[in-house]
């Protein structure tokens, strides 16, 4: 427990002072923006409140941008090691491998879940300022609660990718192609089985009947989660990457 | 040239052209998969069709392509510490130049690339008769001319900033803005902006039939502006970098 712990403050000492959150700060107030303004323009049309404001908010943010958002925050956190010497420190660190990956896996998932919840507070004061005056719906709270599992599934997919490639750039690429082919396999039904799709159907983006196949979610998230997870210790336990 | 040609032999086992082409290969799917199965009225204008679909693939994905690309050349440098030993060796202006140009290069290939795999499929689908050349010809130009400063812009950013996450934030902000211009207009004065300015073909969507009618564009002041801004921002990235890139210490 005190190496994870260690571990996870080694990560925030590399990370301090970094600027890299802006971008988790910058992205969907862009998005929230113009999803809000698309929103007004069509109100006529949009009747549905809350549920059509969101759709305007999710839609591309769940499918094209966060998944390669999150992929640039987890190519950031390998680059450290990437560059120069690093490797050779941060694997004779007197911890365990998977520690080693804990400390990563934190940093992503914590920033994912920051991420999150500045998407839903964007939601909420854009509604507010639309004047929607009906409260909330509570389903939002699973929206948020399934779209943070989807979102956690692609951190540790491109954390994966990240300490496989030495590039910064093409995780990235590689995260903007998933999110497009999400759209395309969600359209077909499958979205369940591919893990650039699991966030936006957390999310419930583009799905007008907000229904969730929530075994076949779960199941999906669990064993990308795992598979990423033990890949990258046993990709860690393999030495110098 | 010589300077150009060790740009090239240094990218040479980097898979930058993999990687160029894996992303063009994302567009074509997602296009050949929004442009399946034409109806009748879709086959009549479909090579029209096809210069308006391209427009709006390009606006959304190049500002990100292009970040990636960018992100390629320069990292080389960033990640060696190699910009002291360069200095010596060549003028700053010359190494920014390189890169511009092999940068360059590799977009006349993309795009032309893209353009003949997309006409290839337009005559798959039967679309009726061919594709206007001159049109073609023009889009073809103003969108080079478009991802040309889109790339001028992240490769500013790239070469001076050492963390890689700033451009390529940049690109992602870049395609952000992109799309949701498309939502509000059909050109527009910032770079991220340029493909859809660039687009040749305009549409009208029959809210009650649901048909889309395509048209070739007739630039009115403000669309013409918006066209030359473009170049304006080629020219100002292009400058902008050199002078930057040539003024830094390194």
């Amino acid at each position: 427990m005190t190496a994870l712990y260690k571990t996870i403050m080694a990560e925030r000492i590399k990370l301090r002072r970094s600027p890299v959150w802006l971008a988790f700060f910058c992205l969907p107030l862009i998005s929230a923006f113009f999803g809000t303004n698309n929103y007004r323009m069509n109100q006529e049309i949009l009747q549905s409140e809350w549920l059509s404001l969101w759709t305007q908010h999710s839609l591309f943010l769940c499918f094209l941008f966060m998944p390669a958002l999150i992929g640039t925050y987890c190519s950031y956190l390998w680059r450290l090691e990437h560059l120069r010497n690093n490797w050779n420190s941060f694997l004779t660190a007197p911890v365990s491998h998977f520690a080693l990956y804990f400390g990563k896996l934190f940093q992503g998932v914590l920033m994912t879940i920051l991420g999150n919840v500045w998407v839903f507070f964007l939601y909420f004061i854009c509604g507010k300022l639309c004047g929607l005056n009906t409260p909330v719906p509570k389903a939002a709270l699973s929206w948020f609660l399934f779209g943070t599992l989807g979102g956690i599934v692609v951190c540790c997919i491109q954390l994966t990718l990240s300490l496989w490639i030495r590039s910064f750039a093409i995780p990235i690429g590689i995260a903007l192609a998933g999110g497009i082919g999400g759209m395309l396999i969600t359209n077909k039904g499958l979205g369940c089985f591919y893990p650039y799709s699991l966030y936006a159907i957390g999310m419930r983006a583009n799905n007008p009947n907000m229904e969730l196949p929530a075994g076949q979610f779960l199941s999906g998230c669990v064993v990308f989660i795992l598979s990423c997870c033990a890949i990258s210790v046993w990709k860690l336990k393999r030495g110098e990457s | 040239m010589r300077t150009l040609q060790l740009e090239f032999y240094k990218i040479r086992r980097r898979k930058v052209w993999l990687s160029m082409f894996a992303m063009l290969g994302v567009q074509l799917l997602w296009g050949l998969w929004a442009m399946r199965n034409p109806k009748d009225w879709e086959l009549a204008s479909g090579w029209m069709s096809l210069l308006y679909s391209l427009s709006v693939l390009d606006g959304v994905m190049m500002p990100t392509i292009m970040s990636l690309l960018a992100s390629r050349l320069a990292d080389i440098e960033h990640k060696g510490n190699t910009y002291k030993q360069l200095r010596t060796l060549r003028p700053a202006a010359s190494l920014y130049q390189a890169k511009a140009l092999c940068g360059l290069i590799i977009l006349v290939v993309l795009l032309a690339f893209q353009a003949a795999v997309f006409i290839l499929y337009g005559y798959c689908l039967g679309y009726e008769g061919n594709p206007d050349p001159r049109y073609y010809l023009l889009s073809y130009g103003l969108k080079f001319a478009s991802c040309l400063s889109l790339f001028l812009l992240q490769l500013l950013l790239s070469m001076l900033f050492a963390n890689q996450m700033i451009p390529l934030v940049v690109g992602l902000g870049g395609s952000m803005v992109a799309l949701l211009i498309m939502f509000v207009s059909h050109y527009s004065f910032l770079p991220w902006g340029g493909n859809l300015s660039a687009s040749v073909v305009g549409m009208d969507w029959d809210e009650n039939s649901r048909i889309i009618t395509y048209f070739y564009r007739e630039y009115s002041p403000a669309e013409i502006a918006a066209v030359v801004c473009i170049f304006v921002w080629v020219a100002v990235f292009y400058l902008a970098g050199r002078i930057l890139f040539t003024r830094r210490e390194v």
